[in-house]
């Protein structure tokens, strides 16, 4: 079959629209056929999206796929789409997610499903977008696309804290985009100015070329630094993404770990370092700080919460240190690794969040404390999630592994110490994952649990089958990470070209 | 960078026929397959769910015996064995490391042991797991155990030996863990796996430096490359050392070496086959097993194969001084094997390679048949490990007296036992190669390794019977299926050292392993004195011989064998004497609490306190910076119109005045 002639990357980020448009207009007493709708819809975008795959060249330098239609000409704003293996990986891992969440909120979201499905699918068109847009001025639109949702996701269908959460995510991520918008603009007007045409001014093809004045490279890093930092989150600005999966229903949890928090990786690696290499050298020294820092600062917080999601998105936050680590080294064996600890990231701990939504279910708690002995109870259940934790905490042979050695790696050959250090992480991971795991999975039934008698049920089914998916995927990049590797070698290699190799002047 | 050039892939030589390569293959893809197959199946198979992964480990054991039959006797694969790719496993950049397997003396030597204990414990496991309802569980993970063991010798390059590393550790984790609803259980098993992590950090610390600085992860090359890369001024001698150090960190985490011993008598937890297999006879090997791998890195680095001598001679006198004093049976047994893996790597670090996994030989066959033994003993006073509630065993469970005595024989080293010609051999090298100290405190050892096995047979099997009343009745022999693999261990516990160990220091498995630890001989250059039976090997024999001899007379007087009764009322007075000697052996010198003190509760304490720092400085700045913004704006009130929209419009516009005013100041 030729896809060459069609435009498989409009139909990628469009088709959950118009998934959401059809649902608009089914009545909301159907309650199973918006279910099925959106399912079927976000279906068929992980079909569309897996389309790409043959096409693809992993060989070829540049982007693939690419379309191009004028926009608002008078400032070169265009429509222009493509993709390169990181974007695919991205891709593909939002799409699989997007599904597989959409499954999920089957039982759990009771009202307003409708909207949640619409909201959900709008959500989609966004982060897909981010991934594919190769203009800036589209690229912050998709960005900002994504937060509305968002904000509704947590805003109405959240805990009982929901709207302080959900305002703070909100605040937080917006003072970090506008600034970001601030320096897209400044440098499409940097641009003109140089070459006295708004043509190509925000087209990043153009613009990464270009070699802004060292000032404003420095200005403009500072400020997509701080929408990235946020949305990653870094320390110290990871203070929401406790709040916000807290209170989120699971399936907001699932794609906010899985997916939102790649858009700051991912902005970091397409935009930020071919953008403005010299400022890129500047701030990397901090960067790598703070990553280190939120390694094993994450990890020890992550150690005493209470609470499972908050554990688990304490977690995040060491594992997402590992992503700015491996991308600020400079270092091809480093940046691989970032981008596999990104896509592993996303299955392992979107999957760790299902299997905590599937305990809420049946307790309408995550305490704990009053957890324990899970294992004789619901021993499918125990042994998946002891999968995802052992995954979690870096077993090799599963997903997390690869990923992380490589940053290691990397980090290695930049500074012994900053290794040594980043990689006490394996000793707090097996910490405070064994813990929890242990405190909730083995001992004897505890009395909240018994108390709920006969509701104490394995996993459904339908549970298996948002499971099951992560389960292959997190074995399969663990036996054949090669399978991602071999997909982004190429635009690692472009990246790092631009920026200019391994950091300089590296610490002992 | 790292300094070197690649060479293709497809340069990687491969050895072997394709049976010897499909029964590699066969020997990871059946326990793989038993273990999957066991843990989807298993729970309906009842009573019967050991019908897949016995059969899958003894089909494991036939291969394993043609490959050792192929690679030492015949020695169809040369000096240098045989190595095989299966697929490349990590493609990055000029980083990439294979699925490949090699299998040479030393991987056949492990074979033997790993292969051959393996196959016993899961046959014995049939009668003594029979009445748990959690069997299924037990066979998956002995089944899985065994691919992540056998994985670990067959890997021909580091990151997949730490691969196998980490699984042996997680299985040990599942076994150690079985009961999980005992909490202690529990505890020790995520004990065992996070202290082993305090190892693995070096260990992987170790394999990156070898990366940077070697330029690959392949065992041969990275052995080829070295000696040219040292030369040449690209590696200098303290990389080497800290290279061997960070290896020996990750074995001393496996082999449980001081500092890092305290979770091996906890593992002490899971039920007795998996001590006896994973505890005593194999996995804890691992330790040893890679630095005699790594033995071209160590041969040029002698200042850290002197650490490797301090850290297992220490633990050897460590863990032998707790063990005099533990009234637990197992215990007595898991110090036991902490001290016997001191003198291993002692062994390793004086330099004497061979006979440190000779003595790995003996010891996994012995050790193996005294846990397995030590297992029946439980079994039949039901459950009782506490050895104060034992005593007159020997006439009501026979076969397993008669087993248990030979394996303590063995290990106490009465010639000629096993043990005798692998810990001799170890003693001598350490007095002929120079390290008196290592010497003096190995005879010490052995001292107490007599004295605390002829307590341990004492108080079981001889002396009275202080059984509990109710249960003194129904005391029983195990079943045949547990009895005949403590014949079979028997067997090689008598006689292993006698085939292999003969002529001494140039037996049989000294002619197995010369290739192997060529490098080693070359760099350290000691040549072979020629053996004096009537001259100081003579000396070195009897003296061993002669502190063994002590140390099972005194257990004898004071403990009880057969007729001569036990005298309570002398080992009462003594401990009396020496109480605080005594109460610092029984409490393991205090290790346990101090870790608690340390990581625990100074632990806690500190992670407690960033979480604090987390919620109010942190995310306290965040809340404040909205609570000023707040206030601002009731203040400012009337542009407010209540709608996050507006804000954002707002802090747009204002920041595209700053954006525009930049530019135009910048211009």
């Amino acid at each position: 079959m030729d896809l060459t002639g069609l435009p498989l990357l409009t139909g990628v980020i469009f088709t959950p629209l118009i998934g959401a448009l059809l649902i608009a207009f089914v009545p909301r007493e159907r309650e199973a056929l918006t279910r099925w709708l959106a399912l079927g819809t976000a279906l068929v975008t992980f079909a569309i999206s897996l389309l790409l795959l043959p096409g693809f060249d992993p060989a070829a330098t540049g982007f693939q796929y690419v379309e191009t239609a004028d926009w608002i000409p008078a400032f070169g704003i265009q429509y222009k789409l493509g993709l390169d293996g990181i974007s695919l990986v991205l891709v593909v891992l939002t799409t699989t997610l997007s599904w597989i969440s959409i499954l999920a909120s089957f039982g759990p979201i009771k009202s307003r499903l409708k909207e949640f499905m619409i909201s959900f699918l709008i959500l989609e068109v966004g982060m897909i977008g981010v991934f594919l847009a190769l203009d800036l001025f589209l690229f912050y639109i998709f960005w900002e696309v994504v937060l509305v949702p968002m904000y509704l996701i947590i805003g109405i269908w959240g805990g009982a804290n929901r709207i302080y959460a959900t305002l703070k995510f909100v605040l937080y991520t917006l003072i970090g985009s506008l600034l970001m918008l601030v320096a897209i603009l400044a440098a499409a007007f940097s641009f003109q100015a140089a070459t006295g045409s708004w043509a190509g001014a925000f087209d990043f093809e153009q613009l990464r070329g270009f070699g802004f004045d060292p000032t404003l490279q420095f200005l403009a890093f500072g400020a997509f630094f701080l929408a990235f930092a946020i949305k990653v989150p870094m320390f110290p600005f990871h203070t929401w993404l406790p709040d916000a999966h807290v209170e989120a229903p699971t399936a907001g949890s699932v794609i906010l770990a899985g997916v939102l928090l790649k858009l700051g990786g991912y902005g970091f690696i397409r935009f930020c370092l071919p953008l403005f290499p010299q400022a890129a050298h500047e701030w990397a020294p901090l960067i790598i700080v703070l990553s280190l820092i939120a390694i094993i600062y994450g990890a020890i917080v992550a150690m005493v919460q209470p609470d499972l999601k908050k554990l688990v998105a304490y977690s995040s936050v060491s594992h997402m240190g590992f992503v700015t680590l491996g991308i600020f080294i400079f270092q091809p064996q480093g940046m691989q690794g970032a981008i596999l600890q990104m896509v592993n990231h996303g299955i392992i701990t979107g999957a760790l969040f299902l299997c905590v939504g599937v305990i809420y279910e049946r307790t309408h708690d995550r305490t704990i404390a009053k957890m324990g002995g899970l294992a004789a109870p619901t021993p499918v259940y125990a042994a998946i999630f002891g999968f995802f934790m052992l995954a979690s905490l870096g077993l090799p042979g599963l997903g997390g592994f690869v990923g992380e050695f490589l940053v290691f790696l990397g980090t290695f050959d930049y500074s012994p110490i900053a290794a040594a250090i980043a990689s006490i992480v394996v000793i707090l991971g097996a910490a405070y994952l064994m813990w929890m795991y242990q405190r909730v999975v083995f001992g004897e039934l505890s009395d909240f649990l018994k108390g709920l008698g006969h509701h104490l049920t394995d996993v459904t089914p339908q549970e298996l089958v948002t499971l099951t998916p992560l389960i292959a995927l997190t074995l399969a990049f663990g036996v054949a990470p090669g399978l991602i590797l071999d997909l982004i070698q190429m635009p690692v290699g472009e990246v790092l070209a631009r920026v200019g190799g391994p950091l300089t002047g590296a610490a002992p | 960078m790292p300094f070197f050039t690649e060479a293709p892939a497809e340069a990687v030589a491969t050895t072997g026929s394709s049976l010897d390569q499909l029964l590699v293959i066969a020997l990871l893809a059946l326990p793989l397959a038993g273990f999957g197959l066991t843990a989807l199946v298993g729970r309906r198979l009842g009573a019967r769910a050991w019908i897949i992964a016995v059969p899958a480990i003894i089909v494991v054991w036939l291969a394993a015996l043609y490959l050792i039959y192929q690679t030492l006797i015949v020695g169809a694969f040369g000096d240098a064995g045989m190595h095989f790719r299966l697929y490349e496993w990590i493609p990055a950049g000029d980083f990439h490391v294979d699925v490949n397997f090699a299998v040479d003396a030393l991987t056949a030597v492990m074979l033997i042991v790993v292969t051959t204990v393996g196959m016993l414990v899961h046959v014995y496991s049939i009668g003594y797991m029979a009445h748990d309802p959690g069997r299924w569980r037990f066979f998956a993970y002995l089944n899985f155990f065994m691919f992540s063991m056998l994985l670990l010798v067959l890997a021909d390059n580091f990151l997949l030996l730490f691969v196998a590393w980490e699984l042996v550790g997680l299985s040990s984790y599942l076994l150690i863990g079985f009961w999980y609803r005992r909490r202690s259980a529990a505890l020790a098993a995520k004990k065992a796996f996070i202290v082993n992590r305090v190892g693995d950090l070096g260990f992987g610390l170790g394999i990156m430096a070898i990366w940077t600085t070697v330029g690959s992860l392949d065992f041969g090359e990275v052995f080829t490359r070295l000696p040219g890369q040292l030369e040449s001024g690209a590696i200098q001698p303290w990389m080497m050392i800290g290279i061997c150090l960070l290896l020996f960190a990750g074995a001393m985490g496996k082999s449980a070496q001081f500092p890092l011993h305290v979770w091996l008598p906890d593992a002490m937890e899971g039920p007795t086959p998996v001590s006896a297999l994973i505890h005593a006879a194999t996995m804890v090997n691992a330790g040893v097993y890679l630095v005699a791998r790594a033995n071209p890195l160590f041969a040029q680095a002698p200042e850290a194969l002197f650490i490797v001598a301090a850290v297992g001679i220490f633990t050897c006198i460590l863990a032998a001084s707790i063990a005099l004093t533990q009234k637990d049976i197992k215990r007595v047994l898991a110090y036991s094997t902490l001290s016997q893996l001191g003198y291993m790597f002692a062994a390793l670090g004086v330099g004497a390679f061979v006979p440190a996994i000779f003595h790995l030989v003996t010891h996994g066959f012995f050790k193996g048949l005294l846990f397995l033994g030590s297992g029946s003993v439980i079994h039949a006073v039901h459950d009782e490990q506490d050895m104060d509630r034992m005593g007159g065993l020997w006439r009501r469970i026979g076969i397993t007296h008669a087993t248990m005595l030979v394996g303590s024989l063995a290990i106490v080293g009465i010639p000629p036992l096993a043990g005798f010609f692998s810990k001799d051999e170890i003693l001598g090298e350490s007095f002929k190669l120079g390290f008196v100290w290592v010497w003096a405190i190995g005879i010490v050892v052995a001292l107490m390794t007599a004295f605390y096995m002829f307590r341990l047979m004492g108080k079981t099997f001889y002396g009275p019977s202080n059984v509990d009343p109710h249960t003194e009745p129904r005391i029983h022999e195990s079943p045949r299926s547990m009895t005949v693999p403590l014949i079979l261990l028997a067997v090689p516990s008598a006689l292993i050292g006698l085939a292999l160990g003969l002529p001494p220091e140039n037996g049989t498995i000294h002619h197995w392993l010369e290739p192997v630890f060529r490098p080693l001989d070359e760099a350290l250059h000691h040549g072979a004195a020629d053996y004096q039976i009537l001259g100081i090997d003579g000396f070195l024999l009897g003296a061993s011989v002669a502190v063994a001899a002590v140390g099972m007379i005194v257990a004898w007087r004071l403990f009880g064998f057969f007729r001569l009764g036990p005298r309570p009322a002398l080992v009462s007075s003594v401990t009396g004497r020496l109480r605080g000697p005594y109460v610092f052996s029984l409490r393991k010198w205090y290790f346990d609490e101090l870790n608690d003190l340390l990581f625990v509760r100074i632990g806690g304490v500190v992670a407690r306190g960033l979480w604090w720092f987390d919620v109010h400085v942190i995310d306290g700045a965040v809340n404040g910076v909205a609570s000023l913004t707040q206030g601002t704006g009731r203040g400012l009130r009337l542009v407010q119109t209540g709608r996050v929209q507006n804000y954002a419009l707002g802090i747009a516009a204002g920041l595209l005045v700053v954006a525009v005013g930049y530019l135009i100041v910048a211009r």
